[in-house]
């Protein structure tokens, strides 16, 4: 993983096959601070304590296909390698919780990458679920969440609407980001 | 990010919405999803670090461009983790039949040899497999 949108696509995942039918996909980037943290939520299956314990295991996974599960061990990783932690929350039959959390003045800390088309390709191919993603900064805040897209008309299953989305919400990071501070080192 | 017509409010993203939706009918389509190409792009943590994004990006636009009526989504790892990304392709009455080591150009000839013409092409990970 070479950037914070991949972490993003791939935790999901994890939430999708772990029957979430809510996703909701928060960052908080607090520049002031250089703090960055990236959160999934779900009201998936969930899991007891000692399921959890296992997750940052690459050894462990429930999958057959595969004896290995990187996702959740390569998201320790990134961001323990740049000063920050991971933290998980689950609860059997209520959902799970994936918090990462980076430091954005160290120089290993991952960029973010293309959230904006990664964030469209997941509300798209799981136009079924609510997904709600979220960039809040400290004095900004944008919101795409899928059942408020359909609310106002918006179909995902047009092909064309997924380049309308991406940009749509592009756009929008764009005018975060264009706000931070000079010294931030995000990018 | 270029901005052709500029779709930065969820005004902008109505309006093009709107527009698409006076050109293309999408009810035929969920009567009937058997007459579709189903699309896979597997999406876990080996085939995002291969470039699935990215393919499954080229396979929405240039399936729509090219005309052909297609669901495309994601799936998780298939287990051919060596061989990502890999795309599980399946043809209105057919098998699904997955490719490996799929990139925009071996996207390009799938659409034009298998999808369009129902031929074999190179890639193809056969079924008995063993997964890794």
């Amino acid at each position: 993983m070479i950037d914070m949108a991949m972490h993003m696509m791939d935790i999901v995942q994890n939430s999708i096959r772990g029957e979430a039918k809510e996703i909701g996909i928060y960052f908080f980037e607090d520049s002031r601070h250089n703090k960055l943290t990236f959160r999934v939520e779900d009201d998936g299956r969930g899991m007891d304590e000692p399921t959890l314990k296992k997750l940052t295991d690459p050894f462990f996974t429930t999958r057959t296909s595969r004896r290995v599960g990187l996702g959740i061990p390569f998201l320790k990783m990134t961001c323990e390698q740049a000063g920050g932690s991971l933290s998980l929350f689950s609860e059997e039959g209520v959902g799970t919780t994936v918090e990462a959390f980076y430091r954005t003045d160290n120089p290993d800390c991952l960029p973010l990458g293309d959230v904006a088309g990664y964030a469209a390709l997941l509300l798209k191919a799981n136009w079924e679920l609510h997904i709600r993603f979220s960039y809040r900064t400290e004095d900004e805040h944008f919101v795409v969440d899928s059942d408020e897209l359909k609310e106002e008309g918006i179909d995902l299953r047009y092909p064309e609407m997924l380049t309308a989305l991406k940009e749509f919400i592009q756009e929008n990071l764009n005018e975060i980001y264009r706000k931070r501070p000079p010294e931030s080192l995000l990018c | 990010m270029h901005t052709m017509n500029g779709i930065k409010t969820l005004a902008d993203l109505k309006r093009k919405q709107e527009e698409v939706k006076s050109r293309i009918d999408l009810r035929n389509r969920a009567e009937n999803p058997d007459s579709l190409v189903q699309v896979k792009v597997a999406m876990a943590t080996c085939g995002i670090a291969s470039g699935a994004k990215e393919v499954m990006e080229y396979f929405v636009e240039e399936l729509d461009k090219r005309r052909i009526d297609a669901v495309v989504t994601q799936t998780g790892c298939m287990g051919y983790c060596f061989a990502e990304p890999t795309v599980e392709i399946t043809l209105p009455g057919k098998e699904p039949m997955v490719f490996g080591y799929v990139n925009a150009r071996k996207a390009d000839e799938i659409i034009e040899r298998y999808i369009k013409e129902g031929e074999l092409v190179d890639g193809i990970i056969p079924r008995n497999y063993n997964t890794i």
